[in-house]
């Protein structure tokens, strides 16, 4: 890497430039960087999960059948009663273990069962282990539900949001219900819900601080490794405690992340603002 | 039934350390919750600038990280400051440094919604108080600190809830010392003993749904305290706009 840049420039920058950017730019780094990844793939699809409960959520919520208006009541109360983290780490083992139980229906013999009464997996054949690909999936799920809750909240809010005048006039220009739903309520709607959204965005931000639990080496879980004093057995000590600095710099990252998503929501919710009769929105 | 019964005597005690963090943090965080939204609030540029600045960093990132990141911190300085000076133990005992780290992140939450009541506060009650001769400490104890305190208790219960949420993240960063263990961390160790998934995580939130109840109970007879000079009041009622970490 080093010996690629211009002598001269080599020179100015001096040994201790050459030496940051040497430790900076190494494997064990370069994996650290990488790993962002992780945790923006779970932002992402996470948010893309919480949107679909949203909406699933509040339509439960504003149904006219009472038992679903009831399950969309408790869904979006429970996230007020129960930790998040709680959520993150119970949904992931519940399903994996929802499904080994029925794959042992499949795969085990009733000898291996009665053997392994009492005992979990039922069987070593329905085992399943788990990669960073599925519990960084299971990761995105559960990010879904929780915060879908705090979606569907915020959705069912806008939908009551917007002009009764607006639905009825759509109505009066010969639309089917469901075009006035999907076409002018669920259309009008993000506008109101936006402001919400966006508070929903940072917390699920944030709350991907959390991948590590699910045993993915996501940048929280590297950085504890890259700033853990550092023996070797040629070197010596390579250099001591270090990991305040790179959780500065994760904190630092994070602050950043949700600067950015401020100032993108707020150019959102011009953007989309733009030609509707609402009161300067946030 | 019996596992059920046998699971929340097991983690009667683990759920006392739950309400230890929340109760040692809350009254450090509220009262320098108040500082921080009063200096925000300040007309001395560098003040308001400062305390907005920390406001925003606390706001702006994960818990997680920061317990991660005070804990290091902590860490890194043994040897050279808290050894020598035979204050290790104290500094590096979860049940001191959690709480701390706690009430720096609730001071941060708290001092926004405190800062936003502040802003609410009826501006001609501040002009007849400054008309009537008040002081600055008078106007500010007989009819800022009313005001404020009425506008910001609905979303300050929501935040001591959310504190008592986080609170499940503190052993996953310190040690566990022995048999002081939170609900998380007990839940955990009996699920690596019967893979029970479905038995020991409800049981737990079992214990975090009934104490943020018995919280927004508490805080709304207090909510009717504050309002009791005002007959028509709609009764609290608790909004999820700013919640968790």
């Amino acid at each position: 890497m080093l010996d690629n840049l211009p002598e001269w420039l080599r020179t100015t920058l001096g040994d201790d430039f050459a030496f940051w950017l040497g430790y900076l730019t190494n494997g064990k780094h370069l994996t650290w960087y990488a790993s962002v990844q992780y945790t923006l793939a779970a932002a992402a699809f996470g948010m893309l999960a919480a949107l679909v409960m949203g909406l699933l959520g509040a339509a439960a919520r504003n149904s006219r059948l009472g038992p679903l208006r009831l399950l969309g009541g408790l869904y979006i109360n429970s996230v007020r009663g129960i930790p998040d983290v709680l959520f993150f780490l119970f949904f992931p083992l519940a399903f994996e273990q929802t499904v080994e139980l029925v794959r042992a229906q499949a795969v085990c013999t009733p000898e291996t069962l009665a053997a392994n009464v009492g005992q979990w997996p039922p069987c070593d054949a329905a085992n399943w282990l788990l990669g960073t690909t599925e519990y960084l999936a299971l990761a995105c799920v559960s990010l879904g539900i929780v915060y879908g809750a705090f979606a569907a909240n915020v959705i069912a809010g806008a939908m009551n949001a917007v002009p009764k005048g607006q639905l009825e006039a759509a109505r009066a220009f010969g639309f089917t219900n469901s075009e006035v739903l999907w076409r002018f309520h669920i259309r009008q709607m993000w506008i109101y819900a936006l402001p919400g959204l966006s508070n929903v965005w940072l917390l699920l931000i944030k709350a991907t601080s959390l991948l590590s639990l699910l045993q993915i080496s996501d940048i929280v879980l590297l950085a504890n490794r890259l700033g853990a004093p550092n023996f070797s057995r040629s070197a010596g000590l390579v250099h001591p405690d270090w990991r305040w600095a790179y959780y500065l710099v994760l904190l630092v990252f994070y602050i950043l992340i949700t600067f950015v998503s401020e100032k993108v929501f707020a150019a959102l919710t011009r953007w989309a603002s733009r030609g509707m009769s609402v009161a300067s929105p946030a | 039934m019996d596992a059920i019964l046998n699971d929340i005597a097991l983690l009667a005690r683990p759920a006392l350390f739950n309400i230890y963090f929340a109760f040692a943090s809350i009254p450090l965080g509220f009262v320098l919750a108040i500082f921080f939204a009063l200096g925000k609030a300040s007309r001395n540029k560098l003040i308001a600038n400062l305390c907005s600045g920390y406001i925003y960093a606390f706001r702006g990132s994960p818990f997680f990280i920061q317990l991660f990141m005070f804990y290091s911190l902590a860490l890194a300085f043994n040897l050279s400051l808290w050894k020598p000076l035979g204050i290790d133990w104290i500094v590096l005992n979860p049940l001191v440094l959690g709480p701390a780290i706690l009430a720096l992140n609730t001071t941060a939450y708290s001092a926004e919604i405190f800062y936003g009541a502040l802003l609410t506060v009826p501006k001609g009650e501040i002009e007849a108080a400054r008309a009537y001769g008040m002081t600055g400490a008078q106007q500010f104890r007989s009819v800022i600190w009313p005001h404020m305190i009425r506008l910001a208790w609905p979303a300050y219960t929501n935040e001591v809830v959310f504190l008592f949420h986080a609170t499940a993240l503190v052993y996953f960063t310190l040690p566990v010392i022995g048999d002081q263990q939170d609900l998380m961390n007990k839940a955990g160790e009996l699920y690596q003993r019967d893979y029970n998934a479905f038995l020991h995580f409800p049981v737990a939130a079992a214990y975090f749904l009934a104490v943020s109840l018995c919280i927004f109970f508490v805080f709304g007879l207090v909510y009717r305290r504050l309002t009791r000079h005002m007959p028509g009041a709609a009764p609290m009622r608790f909004r999820m706009t700013r919640p968790a970490r």
